[in-house]
């Protein structure tokens, strides 16, 4: 009873220990917050990342297409032990191709992009295509038609060539005017939706609160060229047609927006040459849980070689290694931080031992052990980690919760971006609290408050009563 | 009661090796009022601490009640310090961060788990509170030792030696630090709990004439008893009652 009664009084009274309750309620709070934010980011880009790709992706090494057609390989999908699994699939043709365009001034632009042939209202179904549009109509009902705004566009860009009539004669009296010829047939062109930053650029310092900071390039209506390489030919020969700005798509993932571009599946199929082949089959799981059983049992459907089963994690395997090792790198360093706390605990109980040496040898001459006098010091030591934890989980979390407000704050102050929207996409900066995450920070900064102050306790503990109480 | 017998402690600082006590037997009788004078490192404190097991002899015995108590375990000696012993020093030492109601509980406390405590606590406190009233600090009780005089800071480490009602008090030079007035006050506690309670004192002190209010004085020379008179027949002690030992 005297060990908690000695430790709670020395809480209060032992103001030096107030400096290591503060070193541990700085290092919980900073690895709440870092682990908060590192979290957040990766379930954002995982969310991301998943958001526009398939659950499921089996794909084709060669740019001619599966040797199956894509109707047999559904059907044996869906007819499989795993079709009950499926929600939504579909078939997509994935290429290089080359983009051609003019810039408002009339200079010419050719780029790379990835070439992404799509049935719009079936890779809509699989997710990460519709909800990514900008025209909300084209969310709402995704298809490859014209927006009237686009079609209009493009017609008064590209006027129809006027044909030449002959001088009406004049008519003589009571004669009726000749009937007029019917109207020529529409022109039908494709249409293309382009990644948000191939229509657009960044204008040069603006910032993420700048007005108007996104200056169009290709607008709805405009057209572009695109160069692939066609199909189902013994050597590679290039393929090419024009489309016409519809849309952007906005993944908000650099990747993706300045690099992809959008048409319709079956016009690509037929541009290359590809029958009713594809690259790649889309595939939408009820349950994610169960995807590795799906890959498990498509790969015995689709032996590895000439089709390629993974999951969205596998493909992406490499970046969410990267964030992981990332963090748990970060943890340790941050858990130094606490670890330099531990290392004041342990001098600032050195220095509380040296101090309390006589009322040592007192409550040794009352008849407290050696276990006792280690008790005492070895509790202190676990109350100033509680505390300092309850105080830096406060901390941590309140900061947490509140991070997109100080980070205006600390803008507007500083005058800089302390976070640029444009680097991540990110409107705020993203947090995840994950309460397993605070727990482990507390255990392990409990932990090492409480393993810093055994030196000193067993110090204390050992002291000899004579000599204590002789302690000048 | 108690017995040292061929009792040897020396202190060792790197080589130098210092002789504070040579062969010393002493006999004290149960209810006696015992001084220990001599002159400064005559070794008196030293013989305290070995008699009250806060330190052990080189060579030699300490019986209590015809028990040897300086070979036994840690945790018996730990029991002798908390029940049968008391210890008042010339400079107090009181708890600073506690009140003195909690530094006279600190022994029933030390005796007390945190669970035992919640069923004897009031017990304890009541203890406590009865004997700071005994030594006229019942109006006291919530004070801290900063707040309070030299006499009434002893007064409370007498309280803490005898709130649990220990056989033998040793007493380290308890006027040391106080004037005379408050000095005679000490003795005047001191006195009353040997005729009272029969609690048997050793009293370490410097003051002649406090010494000879005691029953017997035995000095100290040389780590040694200082040569005494023959004993009389039948005295086991060999030292009458009530007779001051002159200097060697």
């Amino acid at each position: 009873m005297y060990k908690l009664l000695l430790c709670l009084r020395y809480l209060r009274t032992r103001y030096l220990a107030v400096i290591s309750v503060i070193s541990v309620m700085l290092g919980v709070a900073t690895l709440i917050v870092v682990n908060s934010v590192m979290s957040g980011f990766s379930t954002k880009l995982r969310d991301r990342l998943h958001g526009v790709m398939s659950d499921v992706v089996i794909e084709c090494p060669s740019y001619n297409g599966f040797p199956l057609h894509t109707d047999v390989m559904l059907e044996r999908i869906r007819e499989s032990s795993v079709g009950g699994e499926i929600a939504a699939i579909t078939p997509t043709i994935e290429v290089f191709a080359m983009l051609q365009y003019r810039y408002p001034n009339g200079e010419g632009v050719t780029r790379p992009v990835h070439l992404i042939g799509v049935d719009a209202k079936g890779r809509s179904d699989v997710g990460g295509f519709s909800e990514h549009l900008t025209d909300p109509r084209l969310r709402a009902d995704p298809t490859f038609a014209l927006t009237p705004e686009a079609r209009g566009r493009f017609e008064a860009l590209n006027p129809l060539p006027r044909t030449v009539e002959p001088m009406p004669k004049p008519l003589a009296e009571g004669e009726l005017p000749p009937p007029e010829a019917p109207p020529s047939l529409p022109r039908d062109p494709k249409a293309i939706v382009i990644g948000f930053a191939i229509g657009t650029y960044r204008q040069p310092g603006a910032t993420s609160n700048t007005a108007n900071k996104d200056m169009v390039v290709l607008a709805p209506g405009d057209t572009v060229s695109l160069m692939t390489i066609g199909g189902g030919r013994e050597n590679p020969e290039p393929v090419h047609s024009s489309f016409v700005v519809n849309d952007y798509i906005r993944t908000e993932m650099a990747e993706y927006d300045s690099q992809y571009v959008y048409v319709s599946l079956d016009y690509l199929q037929t541009l290359r040459a590809m029958d009713n082949r594809a690259t790649h089959i889309q595939i939408r799981l009820k349950d994610f849980s169960k995807a590795r059983k799906v890959v498990g049992e498509l790969r015995k459907l689709f032996p590895s070689g000439l089709y390629n089963v993974q999951t969205w994690e596998d493909k992406q395997s490499t970046l969410l290694s990267a964030i992981e090792i990332e963090r748990g790198i970060l943890n340790i360093l941050l858990f130094l931080i606490i670890g330099v706390a531990g290392f004041s605990i342990l001098a600032i109980f050195s220095m509380i031992v040296i101090e309390k040496t006589r009322d040592i040898g007192v409550m040794k001459s009352l008849g407290a052990s050696n276990g006792g006098i280690l008790a005492i010091f070895v509790g202190y030591g676990l109350l100033l980690g509680v505390v300092g934890c309850g105080m830096g989980t406060i901390l941590g979390l309140t900061l947490t919760t509140n991070i997109n407000e100080i980070e205006q704050w600390l803008s507007a102050i500083t005058g800089q971006d302390v976070f640029n929207r444009d680097v991540y996409y990110f409107d705020k900066i993203p947090t995840n609290i994950q309460a397993s995450n605070v727990t482990w920070i507390n255990v392990g900064a409990i932990l090492i408050a409480v393993v810093f102050s055994i030196l000193p306790a067993i110090r204390a503990a050992w002291i000899q009563p004579v000599r204590a109480l002789r302690f000048e | 009661m108690l017995r040292a017998v061929a009792l040897n402690k020396a202190y060792r600082r790197h080589t130098h090796r210092i002789q504070v006590l040579t062969d010393l037997t002493l006999n004290v009788e149960a209810g006696e009022f015992l001084s220990i004078v001599g002159q400064s490192g005559s070794g008196k404190s030293t013989l305290l601490h070995l008699l009250g097991s806060l330190d052990r002899p080189d060579s030699g015995s300490i019986l209590l009640n015809g028990r040897r108590i300086d070979d036994v375990g840690r945790r018996e000696r730990d029991a002798l310090r908390n029940k049968t012993f008391g210890f008042i020093f010339q400079f107090y030492h009181l708890l600073p961060e506690l009140t003195m109601l909690e530094n006279v509980m600190m022994p029933a406390m030390i005796s007390n788990g945190i669970f035992s405590w919640m069923g004897r606590r009031r017990d304890a406190r009541n203890r406590a509170t009865a004997i700071l009233e005994r030594v006229g600090l019942g109006h006291r009780l919530g004070h801290r030792p900063r707040e309070l005089s030299g006499g009434e800071m002893q007064r409370t480490a007498i309280a803490r030696a005898l709130v649990s009602g220990p056989k033998i008090l040793f007493a380290d030079e308890p006027t040391g630090n106080l004037d005379a007035e408050s000095g005679g006050d000490i003795m005047r506690i001191l006195e009353s709990f040997n005729r009272d309670e029969k609690v048997t004192i050793l009293m370490v002190t410097h003051n002649p004439e406090m010494a000879r209010t005691t029953d017997r004085v035995v000095r100290m020379a040389g780590g040694r008893l200082a040569d005494a008179p023959p004993a009389p027949a039948g005295s086991e002690t060999g030292i009458p009652r009530g007779v001051v030992i002159a200097a060697a």
